[in-house]
């Protein structure tokens, strides 16, 4: 079942399409598309600690396993970039990537305020 | 249901190791990843994989001279290189060994081999001096 769903980018992996703060629309549990933006889960690191949910662009198929995907940050150049490309990650498994991201919600809209008060009424 | 939806989730965008934290590791994660990366080329006839993964070694020796720098210069204060007289040296050839005419301009796994084994005898010095 796909659900829809909001998510806030955080870090500079994903600059210059992404900045910390950005809102995304995404859809849970739609399949990931080539050349799209998706919410995986990379596996544990070396130490067993779990990663968090992070945000990645699917590039292309594993060419050595077309039932996988390869993803990769947008930003090569950040100190500490984590992607396929990485040690310890390499592909990953259709199950591990959550959410297809549909579109940026823009950071200010006529209305913004008011529709949050509203939001926040029904979600609370 | 509506609270499921727009309960906003952070996604991180972000690297493994914090900045600001002095650790060799830094510089053997991304040289393992280049290691990792010819191997994978070795093993694949697709164009525009090997096409990309050219891109990524060369940006991922980049970022091994980064941390190696930022360890060199920032780290390791005069004393340390009182005590340690080769450390100099070390970074030297490991940063080279980083670039064109190492892991950046060429596919060869001896090379990351030998990065690796670089970063490796500065970690023994990097923990040294954090016992110290």
């Amino acid at each position: 079942m796909t659900v829809i769903g909001v998510v806030r980018v955080r870090g500079r992996s994903m600059e210059p399409t992404l900045h910390t703060g950005d809102r995304l629309l995404v859809l849970r549990g739609a399949p990931p598309r080539v050349g799209r933006l998706a919410i995986v889960r990379l596996p544990d690191d070396s130490d067993g600690v779990r990663r968090p949910l992070a945000i990645k662009r699917v590039t292309m198929r594993d060419p050595a396993d077309p039932t996988r995907y390869w993803v990769e940050s947008d930003n090569q150049t950040a100190p500490g970039v984590t992607d396929s490309w990485t040690h310890g990650i390499g592909s990953l498994a259709r199950e591990q990537i959550r959410a297809l991201v549909l579109f940026r919600l823009p950071a200010s809209y006529p209305g913004r305020r008011l529709a949050r008060r509203v939001l926040r009424r029904f979600t609370r | 249901m509506l609270s499921r939806i727009f309960r906003t989730t952070e996604v991180s965008a972000h690297c493994d190791l914090p900045c600001g934290v002095y650790d060799p590791a830094q510089a053997r994660i991304e040289a393992e990843s280049i290691k990792a990366i010819i191997a994978k080329v070795a093993d694949n006839d697709d164009p525009d994989f090997r096409t990309r993964a050219v891109l990524i070694k060369e940006q991922r020796s980049e970022l091994v001279k980064h941390h190696l720098w930022v360890l060199w210069t920032d780290y390791f204060k005069a004393p340390h290189f009182e005590k340690y007289p080769q450390l100099h040296t070390l970074f030297n050839e490991a940063t080279k060994l980083a670039g064109a005419s190492g892991t950046k301009g060429e596919f060869d796994a001896g090379k990351a081999d030998e990065l690796l084994a670089k970063i490796a005898e500065i970690d023994t010095i990097f923990k040294e001096t954090k016992a110290a």
